[in-house]
C-alpha cells in the first residue's frame, strides 16, 4: 500500500497530537508516535525529527503540558498531558478540520 | 507564560539540552524495547545536533541567548587587550561624563520646572529682572502691597495671587535658647503664597491670607526643610520652636516639603515670613500701607480655561485703574505719559526666576556645544581603534561567513560589542558626572558659598545619558561593523592580504584622524579664545586699588540699631576711627556699596536747566575715610570731612563722568543739584570730583557716580572697608576683634577681600574659559592617541612592505620619515579644515569676548603649531619602530 507522505501531516499533526492526548491523556512522545502510526493503519506517520518539535512547540504555546515520571521499567519518561487551553484548542483545530474537508469534498464532487 | 519561560530557559541552557537530549534517548529506548533495530532507531531521528539545535531554539528566546552570548564574548575579548580597552572606556566616560554634568546644569538653571502644583499655570507680572524698592509711578516690574491686594480682589482670570518681596531680607537672628546669632535669609511672602503655588506643609501648616491681613501682629514663620535639617537638626518638636528677628518673636508654624525651595532658582530662603511683617523683620523695609511703596513681585495662577491674552488685557487694564484710584498718586503729565506706555506683560513661570539662567545661559550653551565636540572626538578615536582591531579579526570573521554565518548575524555580533564598550563607558561616565556636577557648581559659584542649586543626577539626566550612550554606540560600532564583514572571502582567506582592503580601511581610518584634528584644533582656538578674553577682563582699571582691601559686612539693624538714628552713626564713627587706629591699618571706612553689589538710583534736577531729569545717576553712601580706603584720586575739591554733620550744608562728591553730564560748561565745585526733585531737603552742593571708578560690572561704560557722606544721608545695610598692609589674617581677626570689641552683638559676615569680589564678577567668563581649556587639552590628548594607534596600526600592517625596502636599501631614516611624512599629511590636512571652522565659530561668540574681535593670527599659529608638534610626537614612536624593522624578519612576516 502506498505510504501517504508524512507532508500531509503538516497542518493537522498538532490536531492528531491533541486528540489523542485527549483520549489517552499521559503518555510520552514514542506512545504518541506509535498511536498515531497504529490509530491510522500505517496510513500516516509521524517522523521524530517533526513530531518533537511540534510537542515542544506545543508545550511553549500552553496547550499540553510535560512532566517527568518513573515508568514501569525504572526509567525515567516525559509524559506529555492536555491543558484547558489545550482542549479548547482541540475543538478549535477540529472545526477547522471539518470545515476544510467539507469544502474539498464538496470540490470533488461538483467538479 | 510562554515567553517568561523562555527567558528563563536561556539562563538554564543546560538543563534544557540536558532534557532534550535524555528525553530522546527515553524515545530511543523505548524503540528498541519494542523490537526496532536500534541504528535505524538513532537514524530515523536525523542528525542528533541538529534536533537538538532546533528544539532547543524552539524553548528558547533566540535573540536573548544571542545578545547574552555576544555580550560575553565582547567583554572576554576586550579584556583580552587591555590598553585598548583602558584608552576607549576612558575617553568615553569623559565624553558621555562631562555631556551630563553640563546637561544637568543646564537642566537645573534653565528647563527644571519648580516642584510646585501645576507651574505651566503660574505667571509673574512684569519680567522679574528688577529688584528693590522704587516708589516710581506705572512701573510695571514691581508692586506696593496695596496694589496686590487690590488686584487679587478685583481680577477676573486668576484662580489666586500671591506676592513676596523682591529682596531676601539677611538677617541675623536667634533660635530661642541660644546665646549666638545666626544668619538666616528670609523671604517675605504674603498669606496666600503657599496656596498659589499649591504647595503642602511637610509639617504644621503653610501661611494662610489671615496672617497678612493686618500690620505687625502675626509672628509667624514657615520655614525650609534645608533649614530645619541643617539648623534644627530635624527636631521633631520644631513647631513649638520660635525665633527671635530684630526686636520680636515668631512661632515656627510649618516646615516645608524637602524639594521646595522657593520660587528662584539659585536662591532658597530659610525661612518665609508674611508680609505684614515687613516693617519688623530687619533691614525693615517697611511699607505695607504705603500705595506707592513698590518691591514686590506679584505672581498669579490663571484660573482653567483663560488665555495668557486675556490675562495679560485684564491685568492691564487693572493696572491703570488701581494706580489711578490710589488718591496720593500723583497725577502729573510726566507721569500720565509714562502709565500710557506702560505695558505689564505676564511671563511664564513654570521654570521660576532666575538670575543665574541670565548669567549663564549663553556660556552653558557654548560649553555644551564644546563637550558634544569633544565626545566626537572621542568617538572618531574608539571607530578608528575598532576597525584596527576588526581588521586583526578579518580572518576568524571570514572562516565564519565561509561556515555559514549570515552577514546580519556578524554585524548583530559587533555592535552588540560596540553597545557593551558603550554602556561601559556610560555607566563610568555616570559615575563621572555626578563628580563633576559638585565640581561645576563650586565653580559657578564663585565665592566662598555654594549656589543652592539642585545638580543631583535624576531619572531624566539618567535618560538622556543612556540616549547619548546609545547614540555613540551606533556612531562608533556600525561603520567598523559594517566594514569588517563585508569581506572577499577568498582573499582574506588566503595568507596575507589583498592590497585592496587595507587601502579601504585607511582611508576611511584616515578620514576619522583629520577630522579628529580639525575638531581639536576648533576646541583649542576656543579655548585661546576665552583665555585672552578673561585676561582682558581681569587687567581692566577698576579706577580704585583693588589690592589688600578688607571688606566685610556688619548687620548693625539686626542689633537693634536703627538707620540714621545718632546712635548708629556714632556707631559706624568709633569703629572707623578705633579700626583706622589699629597698626598695618591705612585707612577704614564704611560705605552703602563697594562693587556689584547693586545700587541706588534716581535721576537729579540741575536748578535752571532740565539737564539732569532723564539720567539714572547711581548714589554711594560713603564715610569720611572711602576715597582714602580705597584709593579714588579726587581730581578737584575736597574729599568728606568731620565738618560734614547731619546739620551742616548737604554736600556731594560726583565723579568725573557726571560732572561733565550734569555741569559741561564751567567749575562744578559749587554748584547745586537735587536728588531726585528740586525739594530743599534734597538740594546738595558739590565739594568734589572723583576719578571715574566702575561700579557694577568691569566691562562698563563710565557710570554716573556720586557720593553722600552717611552723616547726611541715612543708610542700613552697609559693608566696611580696611585698606591693609601685610598678611590677610591677622588683620581679618583684628579687625572682628574690634568691632566686637565697641558692641559684642554686631553680627558680622562676608568677610573677604575686595579683589575677591571683583574676581566673582568673571565667574562665569572663568567657567567657560577654564572648561574648555581642560577640553582643549583632553581633545588634543585623544588625537595624540589616534594618531599613534593608527600609524602604528599602518607601520604593523606594512611591515613586509618595510622590509622590502630595506633590503632593497632604503636608509632607516627614509623608512622612518616615510611615516613622519604620512603622519603630518594628515595633521595639516585636518588643521587646514578646522582653521575655517574655528574662524566661523569664534566669530558666533565674538559677544562674549571683550577686548578683541576674534581669533588674531598669532594665537592660531600658536595652536597649530602646538597641534603639529602633537602630530610629530604621536608619530615619533611608530617611525623609530618602522626604522628598526629588521630585513630579515620582516620579509617572512605575515
Amino acid at each position: 500500500m502506498a505510504r501517504t507522505k508524512t507532508d500531509s501531516l503538516q497542518g493537522s499533526l498538532d490536531l492528531l497530537v491533541l486528540k489523542i492526548l485527549s483520549r489517552r491523556p499521559r503518555q510520552h512522545g514514542y506512545a504518541i508516535m506509535a498511536a498515531i502510526a497504529g490509530m491510522s493503519d500505517d496510513v500516516l506517520r509521524a517522523e521524530e525529527g517533526s513530531l518533537y518539535p511540534a510537542l515542544y512547540r506545543m508545550e511553549e504555546a500552553g496547550w499540553i503540558r510535560a512532566e517527568w515520571i518513573k515508568n514501569e521499567t525504572g526509567r525515567r519518561a516525559r509524559v506529555y498531558e492536555l491543558t484547558a487551553a489545550g482542549k479548547k484548542q482541540l475543538g478549535a483545530e477540529e472545526s477547522r478540520w471539518q470545515a476544510i474537508s467539507a469544502a474539498i469534498n464538496r470540490v470533488l464532487r461538483e467538479a | 507564560m510562554s515567553l517568561w519561560s523562555r527567558i528563563g530557559n536561556v539562563f538554564q541552557a543546560d538543563k534544557v539540552n540536558r532534557e532534550i537530549e535524555e528525553e530522546f534517548e527515553a524515545h530511543i529506548a523505548e524503540a528498541i524495547a519494542q523490537g526496532r533495530d536500534p541504528e535505524e532507531a538513532r537514524r530515523a531521528f536525523g542528525s542528533a545536533l541538529r534536533q537538538r539545535e532546533m528544539s532547543h531554539a524552539i524553548r528558547v528566546l533566540g535573540w536573548l541567548e544571542n545578545f547574552l552570548q555576544d555580550s560575553a564574548y565582547g567583554v572576554r575579548s576586550m579584556l583580552r587587550s587591555p590598553a585598548l580597552t583602558m584608552v576607549a572606556l576612558l575617553s568615553l566616560a569623559l565624553g558621555i561624563g562631562a555631556n551630563t554634568a553640563i546637561f544637568s546644569l543646564l537642566d537645573a538653571v534653565m528647563l527644571r520646572s519648580l516642584p510646585v502644583k501645576d507651574p505651566a499655570q503660574l505667571v509673574l507680572l512684569g519680567t522679574g529682572t528688577a529688584s528693590g524698592k522704587t516708589d516710581d509711578f506705572a512701573r510695571t516690574e514691581l508692586y506696593s502691597y496695596p496694589f496686590y491686594r487690590q488686584l487679587r480682589e478685583k481680577n477676573q482670570v486668576f484662580s489666586d495671587t500671591a506676592a513676596m518681596c523682591s529682596m531676601t531680607n539677611a538677617v541675623h537672628g536667634f533660635v530661642e535658647g541660644r546665646t549666638d546669632s545666626e544668619p538666616m535669609n528670609v523671604k517675605l511672602v504674603s498669606g496666600t503664597y503657599f496656596t498659589t503655588l499649591g504647595v503642602r506643609a511637610w509639617k504644621g501648616r503653610t501661611l494662610n491670607d489671615a496672617d497678612d491681613n493686618s500690620e505687625g501682629d502675626h509672628p509667624v514663620a514657615v520655614i525650609s526643610y534645608a533649614w530645619w535639617k541643617r539648623s534644627l537638626a530635624r527636631d521633631p518638636n520644631v513647631l513649638n520652636r520660635e525665633l527671635k528677628l530684630g526686636n520680636m518673636i515668631y512661632n515656627i508654624v510649618g516646615v516645608a516639603p524637602p524639594e521646595f525651595f522657593g520660587t528662584k532658582v539659585g536662591e532658597a530662603p530659610d525661612m518665609w515670613i508674611p508680609l505684614s511683617m515687613i516693617k519688623e523683620v530687619p533691614p525693615n523695609f517697611g511699607g505695607y500701607r504705603d500705595n506707592f511703596s513698590e518691591s514686590l513681585f506679584i505672581l498669579a495662577r490663571l484660573k482653567p480655561g483663560v488665555s495668557s491674552t486675556q490675562a495679560t488685557s485684564n491685568v492691564n487694564l487693572l493696572f491703570r485703574q488701581i494706580l489711578l484710584g490710589f488718591p496720593d498718586a500723583e497725577l502729573s503729565q510726566e507721569n500720565r505719559r509714562e502709565l500710557d506706555k506702560a505695558q505689564v506683560p505676564l511671563t511664564p513661570m513654570a521654570t521660576g526666576l532666575s538670575s543665574l539662567r541670565r548669567q549663564f545661559s549663553e556660556p552653558l550653551q557654548i560649553l555644551m556645544a564644546v563637550v558634544a565636540l569633544v565626545l566626537l572626538i572621542a568617538c572618531a578615536n574608539i571607530a578608528n581603534l575598532l576597525l584596527a582591531r576588526s581588521t586583526a579579526r578579518a580572518r576568524e570573521l571570514a572562516v565564519r561567513q565561509a561556515l555559514g554565518a549570515r552577514r546580519t548575524r556578524l554585524i548583530r555580533q559587533l555592535l552588540t560589542e560596540s553597545l557593551i564598550l558603550a554602556l561601559f563607558g556610560g555607566a563610568l561616565g555616570v559615575a563621572f558626572a555626578s563628580a563633576g556636577n559638585r565640581l561645576l557648581l563650586r565653580m559657578i559659584s564663585g565665592g566662598p558659598e555654594t549656589i543652592p542649586l539642585n545638580v543631583s543626577i535624576d531619572l531624566r539626566l539618567l535618560a538622556f545619558a543612556l540616549a547619548v550612550t546609545v547614540a555613540t554606540a551606533i556612531l562608533f560600532g556600525t561603520i567598523p561593523a559594517f566594514r569588517s564583514t563585508r569581506l572577499e572571502l577568498t582573499n582574506t582567506l588566503k595568507a596575507g592580504r589583498g592590497p585592496q582592503d587595507t587601502l579601504r580601511k585607511n582611508r576611511l581610518a584616515r578620514v576619522l584622524i583629520v577630522s579628529q584634528v580639525s575638531l581639536s584644533l576648533v576646541l583649542m582656538v576656543g579655548a585661546g579664545l576665552f583665555l585672552r578674553s578673561l585676561v582682558n577682563l581681569d587687567k581692566i582699571d577698576t579706577g580704585f586699588n583693588r589690592e589688600n582691601v578688607l571688606r566685610l559686612e556688619i548687620d548693625s539693624s539686626s542689633a537693634g540699631y536703627k538707620p540714621g538714628e545718632p546712635r548708629a552713626i556714632a556707631l559706624d564713627q568709633e569703629i572707623e576711627e578705633r579700626v583706622s587706629a589699629l597698626p598695618s591699618v591705612r585707612a577704614a571706612s564704611f560705605s552703602a556699596f563697594t562693587f556689584h553689589e547693586g545700587s541706588w538710583g534716581s535721576n537729579v534736577v540741575v536748578p535752571g536747566t532740565n539737564i539732569g531729569q532723564s539720567v539714572d545717576v547711581k548714589h554711594n553712601v560713603v564715610g569720611d575715610g572711602y576715597f582714602a580706603t580705597m584709593q579714588i584720586p579726587l581730581l578737584r575739591g575736597r574729599s568728606f570731612s568731620p565738618s560734614d554733620t547731619s546739620t551742616s550744608q548737604r554736600v556731594a562728591i560726583i565723579s568725573e563722568h557726571l560732572a561733565k553730564v550734569l555741569f559741561p560748561l564751567g567749575n562744578p565745585l559749587g554748584r547745586h543739584y537735587g536728588l531726585g526733585d528740586d525739594k530743599p531737603e534734597n538740594d546738595v552742593i558739590v565739594v568734589g570730583i572723583a576719578k571715574n571708578v566702575k561700579f557694577g560690572e568691569l566691562a562698563e561704560d563710565p557710570v554716573n557716580l556720586d557720593y553722600f557722606p552717611y552723616t547726611q544721608r541715612p543708610w542700613d545695610f552697609g559693608d566696611f572697608e580696611v585698606r591693609y598692609t601685610g598678611a590677610y589674617a591677622p588683620i581679618a581677626a583684628a579687625v572682628q576683634q574690634t568691632i566686637h570689641s565697641i558692641d559684642r552683638n554686631l553680627p558680622i559676615s562676608k568677610v573677604t577681600t575686595l579683589d575677591e569680589q571683583v574676581a566673582r564678577t568673571l565667574t562665569n567668563q572663568r567657567l567657560v574659559a577654564q572648561l574648555c581649556t581642560f577640553f582643549g587639552v583632553l581633545s588634543g590628548f585623544l588625537s595624540c592617541i589616534g594618531i599613534y594607534g593608527l600609524m602604528s596600526y599602518v607601520v604593523s600592517r606594512r611591515t613586509n612592505e618595510i622590509g622590502i625596502r630595506m633590503a632593497l636599501g632604503a636608509a632607516r631614516f627614509t623608512v622612518g620619515w616615510l611615516v613622519i611624512r604620512e603622519t603630518l599629511w594628515l595633521a595639516v590636512v585636518g588643521i587646514a579644515i578646522g582653521i575655517p571652522i574655528a574662524l566661523g565659530g569664534s566669530r558666533l561668540v565674538s559677544d562674549m569676548l571683550y577686548g578683541f574681535r576674534g581669533a588674531d593670527p598669532a594665537s592660531l599659529a600658536a595652536v597649530v603649531m602646538l597641534l603639529l608638534l602633537v602630530a610629530l610626537f604621536a608619530g615619533y614612536f611608530p617611525a623609530r619602530r618602522a626604522s628598526k624593522v629588521d630585513p630579515m624578519v620582516a620579509l617572512r612576516y605575515e
